[in-house]
């Protein structure tokens, strides 16, 4: 029985010994040097510069994803950027304004991404997944993507956001 | 019967059911979050939420007065020490997010809002918490249970001999239940 409960103890300590995934800096108003700061009301015309480099945005914390927890929308009163991680973020962080470092990443939407759409619309609306109201605003989206294009003699629209790195509270 | 298979018997009991034992409560916690968690798009698995309307004559418009009026807001259908951060989306519409997840949307033209008040589900918010494996040695321990899970399947071949084991009853069993999630896969993917 004493063995038990010895084994009982050092298991609940080696359990409570907690440890922090995330990489947090917590020092108040602290950003780095190195890494260029980029207003959330201009990230979408400036990462474009910065894409796979690392850039730190200030903002709020509007919405921590609840299928997983591994994303953020990160805003400001003038825009918004997505945040995507490999780690849970923790939900406590909603309404939090934080200094946010990411890697910038870019999603191309081109003639290919909007066939690829549209065979998935038409896949999942003939299995049922999704009804007919929902199939054709997908459709509209589709083709709004496609007159963007047209109207800007572009080949491509550029989706912007960020890998999580780290981040620091703003207290 | 020889020995051997006598002694392998008796082990696989004497471990199915002390380790089973063991493992009961984290069983239950992946058994109660796994089902909270499946239904996550018929609601929140983490939270009740409570809608409550409120309408008010306060100037939330942006400006150097928009924080005081925000906290003269809260002390009226809330606290104000439960402000967190506000923000405008739009034109049209202050944010503010209170301490604990909740969070108001207010229509600064007219007026009206939205108190949207979140509460912890009990037991099940913490069930989701570790089944979402939140640090290392959680993540060794859950490891430990998948293993003892596998030690279970191992066990239950031996426990029961005769017409009711795994060459009887419980192979039957154990072959619908293969059955099941190949058909599955055979007709989804």
């Amino acid at each position: 029985m004493k063995k038990i409960i010895f084994l009982l103890a050092i298991f609940t300590v080696l359990i409570s010994c907690k440890t922090e995934t995330k990489k947090v800096n917590q020092i108040k108003g602290v950003k780095s040097q190195e890494v260029p700061q980029i207003a959330i009301g201009e990230f979408n015309t400036k990462a474009g510069d910065f894409v796979n480099k690392e850039v730190q945005v200030k903002g709020i914390v509007d919405h921590v994803c609840k299928h997983g927890g591994k994303k953020i929308l990160l805003v400001t009163d003038d825009g918004d950027v997505h945040v995507t991680s490999e780690e849970r973020f923790n939900e406590t962080l909603k309404g939090s304004e934080i200094i946010l470092t990411g890697v910038v990443l870019e999603g191309r939407i081109d003639e290919a991404y909007c066939l690829k759409m549209e065979g998935d619309n038409i896949k999942s609306h003939s299995e049922g997944t999704s009804n007919k109201e929902q199939f054709e605003a997908k459709k509209e989206h589709i083709q709004q993507y496609r007159d963007q294009m047209k109207a800007n003699n572009i080949d491509h629209i550029s989706n912007y956001s960020l890998k999580y790195v780290s981040y620091s509270k703003v207290e | 019967m020889s020995i051997a298979i006598k002694t392998l018997r008796k082990w696989s009991r004497i471990l199915h059911r002390d380790v089973g034992f063991f493992f009961i409560g984290i069983t239950l916690i992946y058994a109660i979050s796994g089902i909270a968690l499946n239904h996550m798009s018929d609601w929140n698995p983490n939270y009740t939420v409570e809608l409550r309307n409120f309408t008010t004559t306060l100037n939330l418009e942006k400006s150097n007065a928009t924080k005081d009026n925000i906290l003269l807001l809260l002390d009226k259908i809330n606290s104000r020490k439960n402000y967190k951060s506000h923000y405008y989306p739009n034109d049209n519409t202050l944010k503010i997010f209170l301490k604990g997840g909740s969070s108001i949307a207010v229509n600064i033209l007219n007026g009206n809002g939205t108190a949207k008040y979140l509460k912890k589900r009990p037991l099940i918010f913490e069930t989701n918490y570790l089944h979402y494996n939140p640090n290392r040695i959680w993540t060794w321990f859950s490891d430990i249970f998948a293993g003892a899970l596998i030690l279970f399947v191992i066990t239950s071949f031996f426990i029961t001999k005769g017409k009711k084991g795994i060459i009887g009853r419980g192979g039957i069993y154990m072959l619908l239940g293969i059955i099941i999630p190949i058909l599955f896969l055979l007709y989804y993917m």
